[in-house]
C-alpha cells in the first residue's frame, strides 16, 4: 500500500521535473521573426491582460505576435539579472536605467552595442543626439532610450497666501527665501497663528536625484552632478556654489522656514502640508502642480482656481538663470545578444521597434483606441465620458504599455487635452515655461561615462556626502564637517572616480 | 533535556554512534528494521535538501565576481578578494559595532524581560485575567514592521506626535527622537520588546506549566514568600528552557531585523544605525555588488556559528545541557 504511494510521488515529483525544464527551454527565435518577446515593467496592480483590445490592436499594427512578459516594478532589476542568467531571454528587454547591474552585464557582453546600427531605421535615428549620448555607456549605445521632457523642474507655492500677502511670484533665489520667509512670520492664512512655515522638504537626500537640494544647489550654478573647472571635471559638491547654495538652505533651516523634521518627513506626505495650509512651498517636477491642483478641485469643485501657483527654475545669486534638467531619459530598451544571435536577426528586431515607434503605435501605446477611450479635438486626446467598460480597460492598460514607448524622436502621440479651461491655461503654462527653461539648461557633463571604481561603490561613496549635507542643514556638523566630509569622499575612493570620468570624457570629447 | 522525551530516538542515536563491529551488513539489517522511521525522516531530509542545501551553491559567487549575464558558473573566481575588501573597508568597523551593539542591547534588555513577563504571568491567579493579558500582549508580534515603524513615527513625530510632547516636557528638553542618532538604539530596542517580548513568553509558559505544583505547597508549608518560590522553585525548574532558549537567541543575535532598522534609518541618524543586513541590502541590491555583499553575509553567518557552538559548549561547560 505505502510503496505505491510513495512511486504515485515519485511520479508526481519527476512529472514536475519534466514540467520545469520544459518551461525553462524556451522558444528559440524563428527565422522570419513572426513574434518577437519583450520583457518591460508594469506599474499598475495587475499586467494587461494577454488578449486586452491593446494587445490586440499593438499585433494588428505591428503584424507580429507580440508576447510581453510583464515582471512588476518594484523587483524588475532583480528580475532581469536572474532572466540573463536563464535561458529563456526575450529579444527585447526594457532596462530602467544604467544601475550597476545593467553595466556589468552590458560590458560582459549581454547586450548588441547598437552605436552605428540604428541611422538606417528613420524611426529610430534620434533627434535627441546628446539624450543619446547620456543613455549611453561611455559613448556606447546599448539601448533606445525611452525619451523623457528633459526640463521639469518648478516652484509650486500657494497662490492665494501670495496674493494676500501683496508678493509677486519669486524670480530669484533670493525672491524665494522673502516668499519662505512672508509665508513663516506674516500669517499668510490669516488664522492670527504661527503655524505656517515656507517650504516643505521630504525625507530625501541621495545626490543627484534631482532632490530640492540639488536643484537650488544647481541654481546657484555648482553644475548638476559634475561640472568643468579649469578644464576638468569635478563632483558639484566640490565647488564653492554648493556650499554656497547649502548655506543659504540651512539660513532658511535656521530661521525655521523649512519644516523641522526635512531629515524623516514621509515623501508621499509631502502635498498634504501645502493643501492642508501648513506649508507654502514646494521644489519639484512641474507635474506635480496638477496634482496639486487636483486636490484643491476634489475638495472644493466650484472654487479650485488660483490656489496653486508656479514659475520655473530660479535665477541664481549671479543673476543667471541654470535651469536643472533631468538626463531626458528613463532607462532604454537593450537587444540581449543570447536571444538574438545574428546580424540578420538584429535587423529583423530592430525592423520592429522601428514599427514601434511609427505614430500609430505611439498613439497606441500612449493615447489608447481613438474611439473607445479617447477622441481627438484639436490635436488633443479627450478622455471619452462617461467611461464605457472598454475604455476604461484600454486607459488601465496604456499605463502599462508606454513603458514600451521609445519616441526618440519626440512625442508622436497627443497631448493630453485637461478636463477644465483653467487646468488647460496652466498645462499651457506648464509647456511654454519648462520650454522657456530648457533653453537654460545644464546638464551633467559626465552622464555618458560610467567610472569603474563608482560601479563598485559610488552609492557608497556618495551617502557619505549625502548624509553630510542633511547633517550640515540638520545643525548636527559645522560647515567644516561638511567639507571632511566632502575630503572624504576623494579620500574614500572618490579620487579614483575622479580620474576615470576625466579620462572617459577627454578620450569622448 | 530532550533525551527522556524522545527516548527511542535517543537510543537510535546511541547506538548509532557507537556501532559495535560483530557482523556485516549491519547498515542494511539497520535500514530495514527501521524503514519506517526513515520514511518518516524523507520528507525533512528533501526539504532540506532542496531548500536549505542546494540554494548554499550560490555562496560560492562570494569568491567570484559575479556577472548575472555570466551566471554562477561563468563568473571568474577572486579568491578572498572580496573578503579583504569588506575587513579593510572603513565601514567595516562601524557595521561590526552598531551590530554588536543593538544584539547585545537586545540580548540584555529584551531576553530578561522575556522571562520576567512569562514569570508575572505565571503569577496571575486569575484565569481569566491571565488569557485576557497574554492574547493581548500576542497581537504586536502579528503587526508588521511598516506599521510599527509608522506608529513610531506619528507617536514620535517632531512638535505634534504625542509620545515626542509627553517625553520632552517631562524632561524638559527637545529631542527629535527620529533622528538623533543618540535615541536610535533605545528605540530600536522599545519597538523589539513592544512587539515581540509578548510572543516571547509563549514557550516559558509552556515550561512553567510543567513545574511540580507540590514543591510549591511544600514550599508554602515551609513558609516561603512568592520572591523565593520564584528564586528556588519556578527559575530552577525552568532553568534548561532558558539556556536552550538563549543559545537560540544568540545564534539569531546578528539577524538585527533588516526591515524594522532600514525603515527607521535617515541621513542623520545612519552612523548609528547601519548593520550588517542594512549593508548587505544596500551594497547588494542598490548597488549590484553581488559578490561583495555574499561575502559580508556569509561572515554574517560564520559569527553567527561560532556564536552558537561557543554558548553551547559554555552551557555544557557549566554542566547544563546544551542544544547539541
Amino acid at each position: 500500500m505505502i510503496p505505491r504511494k510513495l512511486s504515485l510521488a515519485a511520479a508526481v515529483v519527476t512529472a514536475t521535473a519534466l514540467s520545469l525544464t520544459a518551461c525553462s527551454g524556451g522558444d528559440a527565435p524563428s527565422a522570419d521573426l513572426t513574434s518577437v518577446s519583450i520583457m518591460a515593467p508594469f506599474l499598475e496592480a495587475q499586467p494587461p491582460a494577454a488578449d486586452g483590445a491593446v494587445q490586440k490592436k499593438l499585433e494588428e499594427l505591428t503584424g507580429k505576435q507580440v508576447k510581453i512578459n510583464w515582471a512588476p516594478n518594484a523587483s524588475y532589476e532583480d528580475k532581469t539579472n536572474i532572466t540573463l542568467a536563464g535561458s529563456d531571454i526575450p529579444q527585447v528587454m526594457v532596462i530602467q536605467g544604467k544601475t550597476p547591474g545593467f553595466v556589468k552585464n552590458a560590458q560582459a557582453g549581454a547586450f548588441w552595442d547598437l552605436t552605428d546600427k540604428l541611422d538606417k531605421y528613420p524611426n529610430l535615428k534620434t533627434t535627441f543626439p546628446d539624450i543619446q549620448k547620456n543613455a549611453s555607456v561611455n559613448g556606447k549605445v546599448y539601448g533606445l532610450f525611452r525619451g523623457r521632457a528633459p526640463m521639469r523642474t518648478a516652484v509650486m507655492f500657494r497662490q492665494d497666501w501670495l496674493d494676500k500677502l501683496g508678493l509677486q511670484p519669486p524670480k530669484t533665489v533670493e525672491d524665494l527665501y522673502k516668499v519662505a520667509k512672508a509665508f513663516t512670520e506674516q500669517d499668510p492664512d490669516g488664522d492670527g497663528q504661527n503655524d505656517t512655515y515656507g517650504i516643505t522638504i521630504p525625507k530625501w537626500g541621495a545626490l543627484g536625484t534631482n532632490s530640492p537640494y540639488d536643484v537650488i544647489e544647481e541654481w546657484y550654478g555648482a553644475g548638476n552632478r559634475w561640472t568643468e573647472r579649469d578644464g576638468k571635471l569635478i563632483p558639484s559638491f566640490e565647488t564653492d556654489e554648493f556650499l554656497e547654495a547649502d548655506r543659504f538652505i540651512k539660513k532658511m533651516v535656521d530661521e525655521k522656514l523649512i519644516n523641522p523634521d526635512f531629515a524623516t518627513f514621509d515623501s508621499t506626505k509631502w502635498n498634504e502640508p501645502f493643501f492642508n495650509g501648513k506649508g507654502g512651498i514646494i521644489v519639484d517636477v512641474d507635474s506635480r502642480v496638477s496634482v496639486l491642483i487636483n486636490l484643491f478641485k476634489q475638495a472644493d469643485p466650484s472654487n479650485f482656481q488660483n490656489k496653486v501657483g508656479f514659475v520655473g527654475n530660479l535665477e541664481g545669486p549671479d543673476g543667471k538663470l541654470h535651469a536643472h534638467p533631468t538626463d531626458g531619459y528613463s532607462g532604454f530598451l537593450a537587444i540581449p545578444k543570447a536571444s538574438v544571435k545574428s546580424d540578420a536577426e538584429l535587423d529583423k528586431v530592430l525592423s520592429f521597434l522601428n514599427t514601434m515607434n511609427d505614430k500609430d503605435v505611439a498613439v497606441l501605446l500612449n493615447n489608447g483606441i481613438e474611439g473607445v477611450n479617447f477622441t481627438v479635438e484639436n490635436g488633443k486626446a479627450a478622455t471619452i465620458k462617461p467611461e464605457t467598460p472598454e475604455g476604461k480597460a484600454v486607459t488601465t492598460d496604456i499605463k502599462s504599455y508606454a513603458q514600451l514607448g521609445m519616441n526618440v524622436a519626440g512625442n508622436e502621440f497627443y497631448p493630453v487635452k485637461q478636463p477644465s479651461d483653467y487646468e488647460q491655461q496652466v498645462f499651457d503654462k506648464r509647456t511654454d515655461v519648462m520650454a522657456q527653461d530648457l533653453k537654460s539648461a545644464v546638464y551633467n557633463p559626465a552622464a555618458p561615462y560610467v567610472s569603474a571604481t563608482y560601479v563598485a561603490k559610488g552609492a557608497q561613496l556618495d551617502n557619505i556626502v549625502a548624509d553630510a549635507r542633511i547633517k550640515y542643514l540638520a545643525g548636527q556638523i559645522d560647515e567644516q564637517g561638511l567639507k571632511d566630509a566632502i575630503k572624504l569622499w576623494d579620500t574614500s575612493g572618490g579620487d579614483k572616480v575622479k580620474d576615470e570620468i576625466n579620462k572617459l570624457w577627454q578620450e569622448n570629447k | 533535556m530532550a533525551a527522556p522525551v524522545i527516548d527511542t530516538l535517543a537510543g537510535e542515536r546511541t547506538r548509532k554512534a557507537a556501532p559495535a563491529p560483530r557482523k556485516g551488513g549491519r547498515f542494511s539489517v539497520h535500514f530495514a528494521h527501521y524503514k519506517w522511521l526513515y520514511l518518516l525522516l524523507l520528507p525533512g531530509v528533501v526539504y532540506f535538501a532542496v531548500f536549505r542545501y542546494a540554494p548554499m551553491y550560490g555562496v560560492s559567487i562570494a569568491f567570484k565576481d559575479y556577472v548575472p549575464f555570466l551566471g554562477v558558473n561563468g563568473s571568474p573566481w577572486v579568491g578572498f578578494r572580496n573578503f579583504e575588501d569588506f575587513f579593510a573597508n572603513p565601514d567595516f568597523l562601524r557595521l561590526l559595532g552598531n551590530t554588536l551593539i543593538l544584539a547585545f542591547l537586545n540580548l540584555g534588555v529584551a531576553f530578561p524581560l522575556t522571562i520576567v513577563l512569562a514569570l508575572l504571568l505565571n503569577e496571575v491567579r486569575l484565569s481569566i485575567l491571565k488569557r485576557t493579558v497574554q492574547t493581548l500582549v500576542y497581537i504586536p508580534h502579528f503587526l508588521s514592521w511598516t506599521i510599527v515603524a509608522s506608529l513610531s513615527f506619528l507617536l514620535f513625530a517632531l512638535d505634534i506626535g504625542p509620545l515626542f510632547q509627553f517625553l520632552n516636557n517631562a524632561m524638559g528638553t527637545h529631542i527629535d527622537f527620529l533622528s538623533d542618532p543618540a535615541w536610535f538604539r533605545p528605540l530600536i530596542v522599545l519597538q523589539d520588546i513592544w512587539k515581540n517580548t509578548g510572543w516571547g513568553t509563549i514557550i516559558f509558559l509552556a515550561a512553567l506549566s510543567t513545574v511540580d505544583q507540590d514543591q510549591y505547597e511544600a514550599a508554602i508549608i515551609d513558609g516561603a514568600g512568592r520572591f523565593r518560590r520564584v528564586w528556588h522553585i519556578t527559575l530552577p525548574a525552568i532553568r534548561s528552557t532558558i539556556i536552550v532558549m538563549l543559545i537560540l537567541a544568540i545564534g539569531q543575535m546578528l539577524n538585527t531585523g533588516f526591515e524594522q532598522i532600514y525603515l527607521m534609518t535617515n541621513a542623520l541618524n545612519r552612523e548609528v544605525a547601519d548593520v550588517f543586513d542594512t549593508y548587505v541590502y544596500f551594497v547588494g541590491i542598490t548597488q549590484g555588488a553581488y559578490s561583495y555583499s555574499t561575502a559580508v553575509g556569509l561572515f554574517k553567518s560564520l559569527v553567527g556559528i561560532v556564536l552558537i557552538f561557543g554558548t553551547n559548549w559554555l552551557a555544557k561547560r557549566f554542566n547544563q545541557s546544551g542544544l547539541f
